[in-house]
């Protein structure tokens, strides 16, 4: 169900994405996850296209972690910064983080290999519906993201949106 | 220190004056890396941040490309402590170089496909040259011709934008083009008529072009001057 990719430049880093939809405790989640009692980034799958937007996000913010470079300040936040096409943070959680009122979640967990790999926890915090990371693109937005990401027909005419978006979100520092 | 160790372990294809490109899996899809070292005989300050002007001049003029619908390497991250810039490997390609050298030398018909070649060229830097990107080093190893699926035309992908700047100056666009009309003649002998055929459809494609085709007859013959008293 879950999906982990260890990193190729960080091979002790390993990242998990685990999705949920009917979800019926979304706001006690997104509390817990200020509180620091959930080890993981709560993203709003409805924004994302692919499981790769994720890994991109998620290899850009442990990168710019070891350089002590982060415009936030946790891993998790560094994430759904990352996820979003300008550089104001409180419109990448508005945008990207879970509000209270969602039906469904992505859980981004960053671990080390050195840990045991154990999703237990979350998946029992979680009051939802379990469903395999690759059906990501049945919840997804592709009206809200193009939206977001300002993709124009012409654009999608030399490569997919999942392109146009990992483009943006590799680029924005400089932009 | 993380890239330069992954960096050691990748496939290096190509050992440049500025840079290396590498290829590697990266996030699990197959990738390039370019990435730009320091030159020891420039000032390292100045060095560090001409090469992350080049670097950032890079991405910009290939995302610019991009939005407006002329294919390039889409970017993955860059690293700008490393100055590596990771994109897609296009896939199922060969340089536009090869596929000259390997057309001329099988004879019959390939003159009207080489033509129609060209004419795609000319439409694709037509419309770059639109956007105000200046590639800055137009060669037929810098464009990539992509199979498509089974019988779908192949698609033009130009990439190796370390040294494009953007600028709406016809002088630096008939420069770029007269750039590649040197490394075109010289590298593919015979094929001048190929080439007119590129600028035609260059000129017939863009509303600006006649300030710019303007601007490659002068430089032209600024070239043929110099090399006259050289
Ligand atoms: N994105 C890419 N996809 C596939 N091959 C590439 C890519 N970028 C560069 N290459 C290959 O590497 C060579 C050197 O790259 P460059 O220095 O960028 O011109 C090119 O001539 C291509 O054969």
């Amino acid at each position: 169900m879950h999906l982990t990719q260890e990193l190729e430049l960080f091979p002790d880093v390993r990242v998990t994405q685990l999705l949920f939809k009917e979800v019926k405790n979304a706001a006690e989640l997104r509390q817990s996850a200020v509180d620091g009692k959930i080890n993981g980034a709560l993203i709003n799958p409805t924004m994302l296209v692919d499981p790769f937007q994720v890994l991109v996000a998620a290899n850009k913010a442990v990168c710019f972690q070891k350089n002590g470079k982060m415009k936030t300040r946790a891993l998790s936040s560094e994430i759904i910064f990352n996820l979003s096409p300008t550089n104001k943070i409180s419109d990448a959680f508005k945008r990207f983080g879970i509000s209270d009122g969602d039906d469904c979640v992505m859980v981004v967990v960053v671990q080390d290999k050195s840990e045991t790999p154990c999703f237990d926890d979350i998946v029992s915090k979680v009051d939802g519906c379990q469903i395999p990371v690759k059906d990501i693109s049945l919840l997804s937005d592709h009206m809200k993201i193009k939206k977001l990401y300002k993709v124009t027909p012409q654009e999608e005419k030399c490569g997919t949106l999942l392109d146009a978006v990992v483009s943006r979100m590799a680029t924005k520092d400089v932009l | 220190m993380a890239v330069p160790e992954f960096l050691s372990t990748a496939e290096l294809l190509k050992q440049g004056a500025e840079a290396r490109v590498y290829r590697a899996q990266f996030l699990g899809k197959p990738a390039i890396v370019k990435e730009r070292f320091p030159k020891r005989y420039r000032h390292s300050v100045l060095d560090e941040k001409l090469t992350h002007r080049r670097t950032v001049q890079e991405v910009r003029s290939i995302l610019r490309c991009r939005k407006a619908g002329i294919p390039a390497p889409v970017v993955y991250f860059v690293d700008y402590t490393s100055n590596c810039i990771f994109m897609e490997e296009i896939l199922r390609s060969t340089t536009v170089r090869d596929h000259i050298v390997g057309a001329q030398q099988s004879d019959a018909g390939n003159d009207v496909e080489l033509r129609l070649l060209a004419q795609r060229v000319g439409q694709t830097l037509a419309k770059m040259h639109d956007e105000d990107v200046i590639h800055g080093d137009l060669t037929t190893s810098n464009m990539l011709l992509r199979r498509g699926p089974q019988d779908k035309e192949s698609e033009l992908v130009l990439i190796d934008f370390g040294l494009s700047y953007i600028s709406a100056l016809p002088e630096d666009k008939g420069v770029d083009l007269y750039v590649l009309e040197k490394a075109f003649l010289s590298t593919h002998p015979n094929t001048e008529l190929v080439f007119e055929e590129l600028l035609k459809s260059y000129a017939a494609s863009s509303k600006r072009s006649p300030a710019v085709i303007k601007k490659l007859e002068e430089v032209r013959l600024r070239g043929r001057k110099r090399s006259m008293v050289g």
